[in-house]
């Protein structure tokens, strides 16, 4: 394992895979700063530049923003008080009143560094994971993969945040986009509506990038001004700190560190939960264990320490279950599933062990994405300030011209570009009327699966209780029924509090 | 009783569930398989369909005891002419990219959308949006289709 790894860390550093990974990491970390753009849109806004590299260079490059992009919003939520992705949020409590203190270096670094060493114990995570999960998956049959699907949409719509029926309404949403085309035993046309373009069912990325990108892109319009010209430049103070100091000062938290980054690694493996839920998570978990709880939200390293470490670890856990079961951990990896596709890889157990060059790539790429990160902080990362002043009237535009690249370039088909322009609409039209996101993304990823395995498991048995009495299968039920329950007595308990957002997490 | 948000997305999603339902009648089965093409369809479609109605029913129920989930705490005011129009100019894209090519669909799109964001005034102004049009529609043709193997649309009318 770690002759690959070392070949891998070898092959990364090769100009032909650093320079994509070099530019990914700085594109992800100026979206990552940018206020209003997210990870999941930088990844989009990416996508359509690695259709003409080869694989490794373009998983190496999506790694480079998803790291990049992670640690990017500690930048402006500390010294602005703005996160530049929700993930970044609970960085604002701590890290802009620490900079209002007169400390925006040990601020920012503080949040650089927790990113760093989160990241890189959760790249051990994913290293040493990975391979033994997929070992367990390779084990499955149809009938625990079908199980295994249905747990994971059935815990995404349950933990989303509102009301449940429409959680698991906008899985079932998904699931129907799936059964559009072919039928996968007979190839028998569904629902086509007598078209040659729809037999084989709404192409995954049009759809994914229509609904994402445009839902996120329409809220933000719907709140621009008459003239939206942007912000004046902002001045950023300067960033002078002794690395060894906040590096002393994170080491000298073990457990603290430790504990965020396994909440990190912990919500990121569990499917399409997404990072806001681990920094507020690890955040909440480290002011419980704290001395001083009190001093949270008023300028404690910890805060920022929590919550910075569980976001980039955040990131390796949620790589491990798209690369040991397909399954995306969140919004991001859903797009990072679909890059895997169209460069022709095939995420899921048999991955590891039938491409270990792309899989290890992609470790070493993930392990040489955070120096990468810190060195293009310590070189640019006052210049980030001068970036999230661009006005949104300029940004707009252009995002949208590279949505409609990287659907077109897909297939090189305009079908495609009214394929996103369709789910554009229904997309904003979702968000309207305040469905979740993501049990929608999840359905529509795993919709095709779901249907397989379960013609596989009743073309190998026709007996339907062997869904219940397969041990692993009838325990992911099992718990699919409890996420369930759970949810509902969530619900129940904060009956009244609940508050349909408006403004999902994207 | 009125139509809320919740109902009417029951509704849509109920009709839309039974419309696809109607539409799986007739689907051709094999004797060789045991469940036809239809088979999984009509168990995502009755799950949707179910849940439907349970949305409307909880949103009718919520609504006589009068405990509907409160709305989103800060009613901001939202500019929704401009995602209309966001939307128009964005089809009015689509439709031309065949027609004229991405280059010159771009400029006029970029150009569009920005006009209609910053509303400019004087002939600087204008002159920036088209720059910044002509600038965008320029270096993504050449990144994409000279660099990254990316064939952008050419037009029908225009022939480049």
């Amino acid at each position: 394992m770690y002759e690959l790894l070392l070949g891998g860390v070898e092959n990364i550093l090769h100009l032909h895979f650093l320079v994509p990974l070099f530019l990914g990491t700085l594109v992800g970390l100026i979206g990552g700063a940018l206020p209003g753009v997210t990870i999941t849109m930088t990844i989009i806004i990416v996508l359509p530049f690695t259709f003409g590299m080869d694989p490794l260079q373009g998983l190496a490059t999506m790694t480079g923003v998803y790291v990049g992009g992670s640690a990017g919003g500690a930048i402006t939520a500390a010294l602005i008080g703005i996160p530049g992705t929700p993930s970044a949020i609970t960085t604002t409590f701590d890290g802009y009143p620490m900079v209002q203190k007169g400390q925006p270096g040990r601020a920012v670094w503080l949040g650089i560094w927790s990113s760093f060493l989160g990241g890189l114990l959760a790249g051990v995570f994913l290293i040493g994971a990975t391979g033994p999960l997929a070992s367990i998956a390779l084990e499955f049959g149809p009938w625990e993969y079908f199980s295994l699907f249905v747990f994971a949409l059935s815990m995404v719509a349950g933990l989303t945040e509102g009301s449940l029926v429409k959680g698991l309404l906008s899985g079932a949403i998904g699931l129907a986009i799936t059964i559009v085309g072919s039928d996968p035993i007979m190839s028998v046309p569904r629902f086509t509506l007598g078209t040659e373009f729809l037999r084989n069912g709404f192409p995954f990325l049009p759809v994914l990038i229509g609904i994402f990108a445009f839902a996120q892109l329409m809220t933000d319009i719907e709140k621009m001004g008459p003239a939206d010209h942007g912000a004046a430049p902002l001045k950023a103070p300067p960033l002078t700190v002794s690395h060894l100091k906040v590096i002393w000062e994170i080491l000298s938290r073990p457990f603290l560190l430790v504990w965020s980054t396994l909440v990190g690694i912990l919500i990121g493996v569990l499917p399409a939960i997404g990072g806001s839920a681990a920094t507020v998570m690890a955040y909440d978990q480290a002011k419980k264990f704290s001395k001083t709880p009190e001093r949270f939200g008023k300028g404690n390293p910890e805060g920022i320490i929590a919550s910075e470490a569980s976001c980039n670890a955040n990131v390796g856990g949620s790589l491990v279950t798209i690369m040991a079961f397909g399954i995306p951990g969140d919004a991001v990896t859903a797009v990072m599933l679909g890059a895997m596709t169209i460069h022709g890889i095939q995420s899921g157990p048999l991955f590891v062990s039938q491409h270990p060059d792309i899989a290890y790539g992609i470790y070493a790429a993930y392990l040489v994405a955070h120096p990468l990160m810190v060195l293009i902080c310590a070189l640019g990362a006052r210049l980030f300030l001068r970036v999230v002043t661009v006005p949104k009237s300029i940004l707009i535009p252009n995002v949208m011209v590279l949505c409609v690249i990287g659907a077109y370039a897909l297939g090189n088909i305009m079908d495609d570009v009214v394929v996103l322009l369709l789910f554009g609409f229904i997309g904003y039209a979702l968000v309207k009327f305040r469905f979740p996101l993501a049990p929608l993304i999840l359905g529509l990823i795993l919709g095709d699966q779901i249907e397989v395995n379960l013609l596989r498991s009743i073309m190998s048995d026709p007996n339907p209780w062997l869904f219940i009495t397969r041990p692993i299968s009838g325990s992911l039920l099992g718990l699919s029924v409890a996420s369930v329950v759970f949810a509902l007595w969530q619900h129940h308990r904060h009956k009244g509090r609940i508050t349909e957002v408006e403004d999902p997490d994207f | 009783m009125r139509l809320t948000q919740n109902s009417i997305a029951g509704l849509i999603c109920l009709a839309l569930s039974i419309g696809m339902l109607v539409l799986t009648r007739g689907l051709p089965q094999s004797s060789f398989v045991p469940v036809g093409p239809d088979f999984y369809p009509r168990i995502v479609l009755v799950i949707m369909a179910v849940l439907s109605v349970l949305l409307i029913v909880i949103d009718l129920r919520q609504q006589a005891q009068g405990t509907e989930a409160p709305a989103a705490a800060t009613p901001e005011k939202r500019n929704y002419r401009l995602v209309g129009v966001t939307y128009a100019i964005f089809t009015g894209y689509v439709i031309l990219l065949p027609l004229v090519g991405y280059r010159a669909a771009t400029v006029l799109f970029v150009a569009a959308l920005q006009a209609v964001f910053e509303s400019p005034r004087g002939a600087r102004r204008w002159a920036m949006v088209l720059v910044s049009a002509l600038a965008s529609s320029f270096v993504t043709y050449v990144v994409f289709n000279d660099y990254l193997s990316v064939l952008l649309p050419r037009g029908h009318w225009t022939g480049w």
